[in-house]
Parts: structure tokens; C-alpha cells; sequence
């Protein structure tokens, strides 16, 4: 009986001490002294054998060598996982301290509370390449900071292009041409696909850089009225590659990465894509070259710039060590370094550093200046997710139901607009 | 007959069990609760309280992954009333029949083969098996990359027969095949292992027997095997068919419910609609549709097994 009465008043201790425990408020968010150990998410695995995977490695040992109070626990998450991930992580309150976005969603991100105001300090850096405002959360707060730049390019094979007799295209009717050329000859003409397995990014960034292109806004008071006349180009030439038998057989269940291995391995003749696979192309397929956006039949040849940010996650308790490793991240000692690895920096102070005078540096230069003449930002909306999704699913029924360009274009407005 | 008879013996021949003093019932009632209370405490966190809470989250509003203010009903008007739910159990009847119709007989065969193999055993197992061992996600991804049709060794040999290259994916119809095959190739192995348990208890003096009065393999199936796996086929058909209902990871790999919605279950559809729409109120009413689905389906199967065992 004795013993029962301790047994009872051990278990009862024991309830309420996790009863206190749950219940009782977490400690302050306020800047913990001594040793931190941030946890930070990025795509790029450190551990593997490629130029920007050593980069990152490198930046974060010299930054734990420069702070030996903080170390970084980095977790390899893709940007779909983190997509889906972070909003539940911040509203479980487990969020990272500090997280790599893609800037098309980080409006989409902040609206789901997954980021942090940044400090007032980042007002105070001024010398990037283009202004920072997109990059703010609903109140207007700028939540992240550029971390690398890119924008679209069209990359053709030269091969194939010498091969079929044809120029370098520079009007989107003369790529509908030269496509239906290469897909005579057995090749696919142009390369994009309808996948939405990864977050429809291949279709995304093309419409993105296209309406830039044509000086359409996406948005008016708050819906997307992109279905336009003007807009219609963009569907318009889809079509006209669809009906020119210029797409790949399996475009719509082509991601991304499949166009950029096919354009590697010299089955797809042409192809929009990011300016970040130039250093790749460059080196493992050679007859892969790039070349400024072609031109509809109104706008010029400026895309839209681009690129993953860095931010701190919704109430990380050590807001001062993850500012001060963004800081360090979007430097230009950092910078440097992952210019090695094929990246573009984003601040006019890192070019001052001597890497960027050596030989080695002149394709990352011509990038460089490449992104910075022929593009420029855009305000995404906050369902950027929900809009690519709808452009996948428009692109499917383009080529399996066989609808117009205008009822691609005006498809994916929908999807958008659609709750 | 001869149950009869023992039991009859039993009751003659045991003396009357003495009355068991009420404190010794109530210690052993109480020894019982301490097996059982675990056992419902688990259930009620992991099974009982999830649902109530799905269900909670389908009566409120939902932001991202925060609850709102209550909403009723309202998700599950707006369920209703969406015309891509047809086309969404539509497709989960499709895509587990079909699955289910190549699974079984492939387990049954498997099995079969197995229990009257006497040479190489294990080895043949193996590789019965050896779908069962990879993941999900990795007999998805494997798929995929074997019927690319750029790159995959199956595109290579669908062109060397002049049938073009292997773009099931690209199609609503071949996407809708292509992850139902897969998915019976990846499950049978399940269906297979129970019907080698099943099939190891039948008597041989039967097949015997049934050899002597000159019946043949066909006969020995029908009327020796069959009879005899008849509760064990209930069994399989009631676990498989849980499991495609609820199937998500190698449709997520392989097409992710496209190309438009060929290919999205109920499953998917719960999973897109958490994960891509950020919709937890009416992934939630889904989801409490989809438990509604498989409730009256095991009900079913169970009804339909306590009549065989009857």
C-alpha cells in the first residue's frame, strides 16, 4: 500500500511536470548568448563532387572559421519539399533559422508565415545589382535577401542547327521555323515540357521571362489578367510549335531537367532556360551555345531576373547569427567563391574581388553582364505555386485536347485566379 | 463429429470448477486492464484522435497550415459540388480493380509455383520477392527512368520492335496503365506471401486422393486449392485493396495525378490538395470521404468472409 501511494504520487509529479512543460510559455525569441547551432535548408547537397556543392562547402567553413560561436547544421531539402515543408514547419514552429527560396514563390512563402522580417540593417546594403523590393512579405517587409541571379536564355545545339542549314533564330516565329526544320530531321525542335512533378519549372520560368519580354503585368487589383491580346503570344507560339510537330513526343510529361539533358545530349535542337546551366553546357556540351531571348512580335529581349534568396525562418530564436550568416553568404568574400562554382552574385561589390580580373572568371563575368543587361525584376504574386501548376496543366491539355493558344493562355489565368 | 465427442468428454470427465472468490476476479480484471490500456491509449493517438482532429480541421477555415474560424460544412459543399470528384473516385475504382486483378492472380501463381518448387527455393523466392523489397519511391523512380523515352532501356526496346518510343506518360490512358502496373508489380509479392502461408496448410492426402480417383492439376486447383484459399483470397483482396485506395507514393513519383488528372485518386487528390494547394480544410473533407470509402469496403469484404467461415 505504502509503495502504491509513492507509485501514484511519482506518476502524479510526473504528469504535472509535463503539464507545466507544455503549457508553460516557450522561452524568450530574444538572442541566446554563447555557442548557436543554426539549422539551415538549401537544395545543394555539400557533400557532393561538383563545382557548386564545393562551393557552399567552402563558404560555410569559412564562416565557421570567421564565427566560431556558430556552427551550421545544413539540411539538403529540394525546393519542392520546402515548398510543402516550410509552412508546416513555421506553423508548428519548427521553421529553419535560415532557408534558400527561389524568388518567384518567396512572396507565396512570407504569405505562409514561413519567413522573418529581416533587421533593419538590410536596408543599409544598396549596391545590389537590381533593387530588392519583390522579395517582401504581405506587409511590405523585405523578408529575403538575392543569394545568386540568372534569368532566360535560348540555348540552341550548333550542331544541329549546322546540321539543318539554319541561323540562329532571333523572332519566336523564326524558332517555330528552325523547330519544325529540327524535328524534320528526327530531333525536337524546341524543348519545354508540361511536367508539373517539379513545380511546373521548366513552363514557369519561360512564361515568366516571356511576359517581361512583351511588358505584360501578370497581375491587375489583385487577379491575374494576363489573357490579354498581347499575352496571347505566348500560347499562340505553343501552339504553333504543337502545330509545326516541334515539341518533344513526351512534352507533357517533360520536366526541366529532361529538356536540359536532351539539349546535353543532342537530342533537342532549342530550348529557353535559366542562365545558370551555362557553365554546365559549357563544359560538358560544347555544342550547346546561348544567345539572347528572340523577339514577339512586340517587347524586346529583356526576361525576368531571378534566382534563390536567403532568409530567416518564423521564429528562429537566433535572428542575430542567422543575419549575420546571410550577411556573410551574400558577400563578397563569399560571393567569390561561389562565382567558382558557376553562380552569379548579386552585389556590385563583389566583382571588385580579384577572381573576377582572372581569366577563369570571364564566362561568370559575361553572365553576369548578361543578366544584368537583359533582364530585370518582376513583383510575383502570392500563389506563384498555384499559377505554374495551372500553366502545366494548360500545356497538357494544348497538346492532349488539342486547344488553342488562346485557350492555353486563358486556362492558366483561370487556374490562378481560382481559390 | 469428433469435436462433438471431446467436448462431450471434457465436460464428463472435469470435475466443476470451484467459484472463484470475488477479489481474485477483480486482481485479474485489473491485470487484464493493464494489457489493454496501452494497447487503447496507442489507438486513441494515433487512429481516434487524428480523425476527430481531420475532422475538426474540415469543419474550419483553413490558411495554409493555420486554422481559422468555423466554417461548417462548407468544405464539404465545396467537395461535393466539385465536378473533378467524379472523375477522382472514377479513377480509384479503375486504378485499384486493375491493380488488384493483376496482383491476385499474379500472388496466387507465384505462390503456387513456390509450394511446388523443389529445387532452387530460396533463390526463386528472392526474386519473387524482390519488387516487395524496394521502396515505393524507388520502384517508382525506377519506372520512370526505364520508360523515358530519351534515355530508358524500355523505349530502347519498344523502338527495336518498331512500336516508337515508350512515352506511357505523356497520355491520360498510359499514364493511368502505366501506375497500375506498376503498382501490381510492386504489390504482388504481398498476395504471394499469404497465399504460400495459406497453401502450406493444405493437405496433401487430399491431392492425393483427388490423384487416385484420376483428377488432374486442374481439378486439384479447383477443387482442393481454391476451397481451401478461399478466406485467405478475402483476406488478400481486403488488404490490397486498402492499400491502393490509399496509394500515394508511386503515382507522387511517376505522374503526380496528371496528365490532367488521369491519374489522380483520391489519394493523390488529398495529397495535391495539402501539399500544392495548401487547401488542409478541403483535404481534410477528402480525406474523411476516402476513410467513409474504405470503412464500407472492408465491411463489405469482412461480411463476405464471416459467410465462408459460416
Amino acid at each position: 500500500m505504502y509503495r502504491k501511494r509513492w507509485g501514484f504520487a511519482v506518476a502524479a509529479a510526473a504528469t504535472a511536470a509535463m503539464v507545466l512543460a507544455g503549457c508553460s510559455p516557450t522561452s524568450s525569441p530574444a538572442e541566446s548568448k554563447g555557442p548557436v547551432t543554426l539549422s539551415y535548408w538549401d537544395f545543394i547537397d555539400p557533400t557532393q563532387d561538383n563545382p557548386r556543392a564545393a562551393a557552399l562547402k567552402e563558404n560555410i567553413a569559412d564562416f565557421e572559421k570567421a564565427n566560431p560561436d556558430i556552427k551550421i547544421n545544413l539540411s539538403v531539402v529540394s525546393l519542392g519539399d520546402m515548398l510543402s515543408r516550410l509552412p508546416q514547419a513555421a506553423a508548428a514552429g519548427t521553421a529553419p533559422d535560415v532557408f534558400k527560396m527561389f524568388s518567384p514563390v518567396v512572396p507565396q512563402m512570407a504569405a505562409a508565415g514561413a519567413y522573418s522580417p529581416l533587421p533593419a540593417d538590410a536596408s543599409k546594403i544598396t549596391d545590389w545589382l537590381h533593387p530588392t523590393g519583390n522579395l517582401a512579405g504581405p506587409d511590405g517587409k523585405q523578408v529575403a535577401e538575392p543569394y545568386e541571379y540568372r534569368t532566360c536564355t535560348l540555348y540552341y545545339n550548333q550542331k544541329i542547327l549546322s546540321q539543318i542549314g539554319a541561323t540562329v533564330p532571333t523572332t519566336y516565329d523564326q524558332v517555330v521555323d528552325v523547330a519544325k526544320k529540327a524535328a524534320a530531321a528526327g530531333f525536337t525542335g524546341f524543348g519545354t515540357g508540361f511536367s508539373d512533378t517539379d513545380n511546373s519549372a521548366v513552363i514557369g520560368t519561360f512564361f515568366d521571362c516571356f511576359m517581361n519580354q512583351i511588358g505584360q503585368q501578370l497581375q491587375k487589383d489583385g487577379k491575374y489578367d494576363f489573357a490579354t491580346s498581347k499575352g496571347d503570344a505566348f500560347g499562340t507560339f505553343l501552339a504553333d510549335l504543337r502545330d509545326a510537330k516541334a515539341l518533344g513526343k513526351n512534352v507533357v510529361s517533360d520536366t526541366y531537367s529532361s529538356v536540359a539533358d536532351g539539349l546535353a545530349n543532342g537530342t533537342v535542337a532549342m530550348a529557353v532556360l535559366g542562365t545558370e546551366r551555362i557553365v554546365t553546357f559549357g563544359k560538358t556540351a560544347p555544342d550547346v551555345k546561348s544567345t539572347s531571348l528572340p523577339t514577339a512580335s512586340s517587347g524586346g529581349t529583356t526576361g525576368t531576373t531571378f534566382g534563390w534568396t536567403l532568409g530567416i525562418g518564423a521564429g528562429s530564436k537566433h535572428a542575430d547569427a542567422a543575419w549575420k550568416f546571410i550577411q556573410y553568404m551574400t558577400g563578397p568574400k563569399a560571393g567569390a567563391v561561389m562565382a567558382t562554382g558557376g553562380e552569379v552574385p548579386p552585389r556590385a561589390s563583389t566583382y571588385k574581388q580579384s577572381f573576377f580580373s582572372t581569366p577563369a572568371a570571364k564566362t561568370i563575368n559575361d553572365i553576369s553582364a548578361y543578366v544584368k543587361s537583359n533582364s530585370k525584376p518582376r513583383n510575383y504574386p502570392d500563389n506563384w505555386n498555384t499559377l505554374a501548376t495551372g500553366l502545366a496543366n494548360a500545356g497538357q491539355a494544348l497538346i492532349l485536347k488539342g486547344t488553342s493558344g488562346t485557350e492555353f493562355i486563358k486556362s492558366a489565368q483561370d487556374a490562378g485566379n481560382s481559390k | 463429429m469428433s469435436t462433438t465427442s471431446l467436448s462431450s468428454r471434457s465436460s464428463v470427465q472435469q470435475p466443476p470448477r470451484p467459484r472463484e472468490p470475488a477479489g481474485r476476479r477483480r486482481r485479474r480484471d485489473r491485470t487484464l486492464w493493464l494489457y489493454v490500456t496501452p494497447v487503447c491509449v496507442v489507438f486513441l493517438f494515433v487512429f481516434v484522435g487524428p480523425l476527430f482532429y481531420t475532422a475538426w480541421t474540415a469543419l474550419h477555415e483553413t490558411t495554409y497550415y493555420q486554422i481559422g474560424k468555423f466554417s461548417g460544412l462548407d468544405s464539404f459543399a465545396s467537395l461535393f459540388s466539385d465536378p473533378n470528384l467524379a472523375n477522382s473516385i472514377g479513377i480509384t475504382v479503375v486504378f485499384s480493380l486493375g491493380a488488384i486483378v493483376i496482383a491476385l492472380p499474379a500472388g496466387l501463381l507465384s505462390a503456387i509455383v513456390l509450394n511446388n518448387l523443389h529445387r532452387f527455393k530460396r533463390t526463386v523466392r528472392s526474386l519473387f520477392l524482390l519488387p516487395w523489397l524496394l521502396s515505393q519511391a524507388t520502384a517508382g523512380t525506377m519506372w520512370v527512368w526505364f520508360l523515358n523515352p530519351n534515355y530508358g532501356p524500355g523505349s530502347a526496346i519498344t523502338e527495336a520492335l518498331g512500336f516508337g518510343p515508350s512515352d506511357v506518360f505523356s497520355t491520360t490512358g498510359g499514364a493511368l496503365v502505366a501506375v497500375t502496373l506498376i503498382t501490381a508489380w510492386w504489390s504482388y509479392p504481398q498476395a504471394m506471401l499469404l497465399f504460400l502461408g495459406a497453401l502450406q496448410t493444405v493437405p496433401k492426402e487430399l491431392y492425393e486422393s483427388l490423384r487416385v480417383d484420376g483428377g488432374g492439376i486442374w481439378r486439384s486447383f479447383v477443387n482442393v486449392t481454391l476451397p481451401y484459399l478461399r478466406n485467405t483470397i478475402v483476406s488478400v483482396v481486403v488488404v490490397l485493396l486498402m492499400l491502393y485506395v490509399q496509394m500515394v507514393t508511386i503515382i507522387l513519383v511517376t505522374t503526380r495525378g496528371g496528365p490532367l488528372r488521369a491519374t489522380e485518386t483520391l489519394s493523390m487528390r488529398v495529397f495535391n490538395q495539402v501539399f500544392q494547394q495548401y487547401n488542409l480544410s478541403g483535404a481534410s473533407a477528402t480525406a474523411i470521404l476516402l476513410f467513409a470509402i474504405n470503412v464500407v469496403l472492408t465491411l463489405i469484404a469482412l461480411r463476405f468472409r464471416r459467410r465462408e467461415t459460416l
